[in-house]
């Protein structure tokens, strides 16, 4: 090269750095981890900052990034549109996957304005079609002075994908400027588990809030509740749960025993001559569910839901009148062993019919507690629902009754007494924290036992959302249950109350008949991928060296950090125990997991994809 | 108002919900709810003589009464977590409402309600029933306040219907002891139309 042609070259190359910069003052592109939220002005939001970090070191965002995966799930991150003020822009992914099946779900990320911090979160996700294009501040998120749009990026690995690197590209164009940012999938032999080791269930009550959340089917269908549209909407938060690697229940009687229609078949006489009149209703809500046909065209497959609620509850299906009675053996017996022949008859013989109590006595339906009993009186009355099933199902029958039972204050006695009875446990976290040794000897005599809470707020690190299946999975339960995920409240949209009882969003306001996802469920999912995989590697490395070495990287803590000891006020019947005891009692815990910071369980996905990187 | 009031329960009533029997049944809008409140009227009248005063006192707790009004900061479920009720009275009370309710060829709730002693000001509801309908009870509450209408009855003893929310009639009756004091109220209550799905949860 002589110096001339140097300094040209030299010249050239500096006018296009320059021009790069002046482009990047303008059009930017950035790619933020999944535990990193962005708010709609570039910064990433306060409850993911960890500690020691500062708000402009995370603000770089990366220019490119480069993702580890197995097959069989998905990997993610958030995307952040910068196109320039007041500026149109366009958005666009594309893919040099080299024509294998991995897929990309784009979304949207609506932020939440949270009237308690005066600050944006992004949680809802709504799905969107590429090449994207709006205009700065997003028409209907009207945020003035918006400077960012985030989203966030699936990459779904089916499991027959070939391993190896994958490239692709995210584009951004606004006005005469893009900008490019490079992806780069790296795939891993290993397959994703398609069962889960810990079953994440997501609760709700009755259907009369789809009603609420759907004003325009409602319009359109005078007879909501009995249209194709109301049944194949509940179907819907079904697959959105699904596959998210979760289930969804949903509970149809009040706690005075009122049975919504679809909950149940109707029934009709009293005493000797009450029966089963019709299954219409019953059917149309569940057949579809029940056998799997609801799934179809899922990327988890068809397969029937694995629980759900029967309306059984002390009005139901025998007459609260005739309690104690032989009319309400008669009644309940009777109508139970129709349910059971029309199970059987349908084949519904995967799926655990839960006889559950959800009933309490503060709300003045019945006189005893079926949820979370704290006087021991109470649970003579589960002590003869069982004796009526017992009588009501045949011993040999292939359909799967399952007597459950949500435990708190006296879960420790009813472990005991009601042995052999209820068969499935959903126990109150903090309690269930003192009784260490309970999961095992209750899976031992193969009992199923799940705990419960509820969803974090938004404005909780987002990594929060991972403590709940991995300290089931720590704790060698079965499951867990957020109480409630289908109320985001009266407006989440510009009224929003954090998301505490919300994991998916109404999609109607975007034209969709069906649930949007969460940026929490997507975290939770994908914690779930990890969870499935970390467990699955006990065949090469004990369990329990798994276990202690995810919970280090999680928040540097040792597994009996995760348990709290049995307090001496356990020794006294609950009814003398104190609320405000039961916190003292469960203050380690609670503690320790109150300040779970956003990328502790990135730190735990990087373990998991090590291990299996090393495996092959 | 009340006209408008009128005009909800013809058009919204089932046709033949209301009064199976045809004789009974009401041929003009102007019919329909006084049809409606006195067959409520009726069973309010047998349940005040039918529903005993006496085992009503007997079933809230003593300790559900202590900790009913007991604040702790840091306890937000104190009281609903020490609600507790006498089983026998309950029971025995709530099988009553029931076959009170019964009376009715529509369906219809009879709650019963008890004032709070040492608390004139407020007044709980202490039994709901199946359809789980009420026109004063907001979801979830122990207790609330007083009533005006049914200060009404506990006071003079009288029945009083009270129709205020669009879709609703009460009647309200009272529940008297063995010292014929006024103990409770029972509200039997109906909706047109029945809500299915309400308070399914």
């Amino acid at each position: 090269m002589t110096e001339a042609t140097y300094d040209i070259a030299l010249c050239i190359g500096l006018c296009l750095l320059t021009a790069s910069c002046l482009r990047a003052q303008v059009v930017s592109l950035k790619a933020y981890p999944e535990f990193l939220r962005v708010d709609p002005f570039g910064q990433v939001v306060k409850a993911d900052l960890p500690a020691e970090a500062t708000q402009a070191s995370l603000n770089i965002g990366r220019r490119t990034i480069r993702l580890t995966c197995a097959r069989g799930g998905y990997v993610s991150f958030h995307l952040i549109a910068e196109p320039g003020d007041g500026e149109s822009y366009s958005l666009e992914l594309s893919s040099a996957t080299g024509g294998s099946e991995i897929q990309s779900d784009i979304y949207r990320e609506w932020f939440h304005f949270l009237e308690s911090d005066k600050a944006y979160y992004p949680d809802a996700l709504i799905p969107i079609q590429l090449p994207y294009r709006s205009r700065f501040p997003e028409p209907d998120n009207r945020i003035s002075g918006q400077t960012s749009q985030a989203f966030w990026v699936d990459f779904w690995i089916p499991s027959s994908t070939p391993p190896g690197l994958y490239r692709a590209r995210a584009i951004l164009n606004a006005g005469h400027h893009s900008a490019t940012l490079p992806i780069n999938l790296n795939v891993l032999s290993t397959v994703i588990p398609e069962r889960d080791v810990v079953t994440m269930d997501h609760n709700s009550y009755g259907s009369s809030w789809l009603g609420s959340q759907y004003p325009g089917l409602v319009r359109n269908h005078p007879d909501f509740y009995s249209s194709d549209a109301f049944f194949h909407l509940i179907q819907a938060y079904h697959r959105t749960f699904y596959e998210h690697r979760g289930i969804f229940h949903q509970l149809g009687y009040g706690h005075a025993g009122k049975v919504g229609p679809e909950f149940a078949p109707a029934l009709e006489g009293t005493g000797r001559s009450r029966h089963i009149a019709d299954w219409t209703l019953y059917d149309r809500h569940y057949s579809a569910l029940l056998d799997g046909s609801a799934f179809a065209g899922t990327r988890r497959g068809a397969r029937p839901i694995p629980a759900v609620y029967l309306p059984i509850n002390p009005e139901w299906p025998a007459q609260f009148v005739n309690w104690g009675e032989p009319g309400y053996e008669v009644e309940f017996v009777n109508v139970v062993s129709e349910m059971e022949r029309h199970f059987r008859e349908k084949q519904w013989i995967e799926t655990r019919f839960e006889i559950f109590f959800n009933h309490k006595k503060r709300y003045m339906g019945f006189p005893w507690d079926g949820d979370e009993v704290r006087f021991p009186k109470d649970n003579q009355y589960f002590a003869e629902y069982a004796r009526l099933l017992k009588k009501a199902l045949p011993p040999d029958t292939p359909v799967k009754f399952l007597f459950r039972a949500d435990v708190s204050w006296d879960m420790e006695q009813q472990f005991h007494d009601l042995a052999g009875m209820v068969r499935m446990w959903i126990c109150s976290g903090g309690i269930l924290s003192w009784y260490k040794d309970a999961p095992q000897r209750l899976r031992e005599r193969g009992d199923i036992v799940w705990y419960y809470s509820g969803p974090p707020n938004v404005s909780e690190p987002s990594a929060t959302i991972s403590k709940f299946p991995f300290q089931a999975w720590l704790w060698g339960v079965d499951g867990f249950e957020h109480w409630l995920t289908v109320d985001p409240g009266a407006d989440p949209w510009f009224h929003f109350e954090g998301g505490s009882t919300a994991l998916v969003y109404p999609g109607e306001r975007f034209g969709r008949e069906e649930p949007i996802p969460s940026i929490r469920l997507k975290i939770q999912r994908n914690c779930l991928q990890d969870l499935a995989l970390l467990d699955n590697l006990k065949s090469r490395r004990p369990l329990d060296t798994l276990k202690a070495e995810a919970a280090r990287r999680y928040n540097n803590s040792r597994l009996e950090d995760w348990w709290n000891p049995r307090p001496p006020m356990a020794d006294s019947p609950p009814s003398d125990w104190a609320g405000t005891g039961i916190d003292d009692a469960t203050s380690r815990t609670s503690k320790m997991l109150a300040a779970i910071r956003s990328d502790a369980w990135t730190q735990v996905h990087e373990f998991v994809m090590k291990l299996i990187s090393e495996a092959l | 108002m009340k006209l408008l009031f009128l005009l909800c329960v013809v058009c919204s009533l089932p046709a033949g919900a209301a009064q199976p029997k045809a004789s009974a049944r009401p041929t003009t809008a102007a019919d329909a709810a006084p049809a409606i409140a006195a067959k409520l009227d009726e069973v309010a009248r047998v349940g005040s003589v039918m529903t005993d005063g006496d085992l009503c006192k007997r079933i809230v707790t003593e300790r559900a009464q202590k900790y009913m009004f007991t604040v702790d900061p840091r306890d937000q479920w104190l009281a609903g977590d020490n609600y507790d009720v006498n089983d026998e009275a309950f029971i025995a009370i709530k099988k009553t409402l029931i076959r009170l309710s019964r009376l009715a060829p529509f369906p219809i709730d009879v709650n019963l309600w008890m004032p709070i002693k040492g608390h004139p000001d407020k007044i709980r509801v202490v039994i709901r029933n199946s359809h789980e309908m009420s026109q004063f009870w907001p979801w979830g509450a122990l207790y609330q306040d007083m009533i005006p209408q049914m200060k009404t009855v506990l006071e003079t003893g009288k029945p009083v219907t009270v129709t205020d929310k669009p879709g609703w009639v009460s009647v309200l009756a009272p529940v008297t002891d063995s010292l014929d004091d006024v103990v409770g109220v029972l509200e039997v209550v109906t909706q047109i139309p029945v809500d299915a799905h309400a308070n399914v949860k």
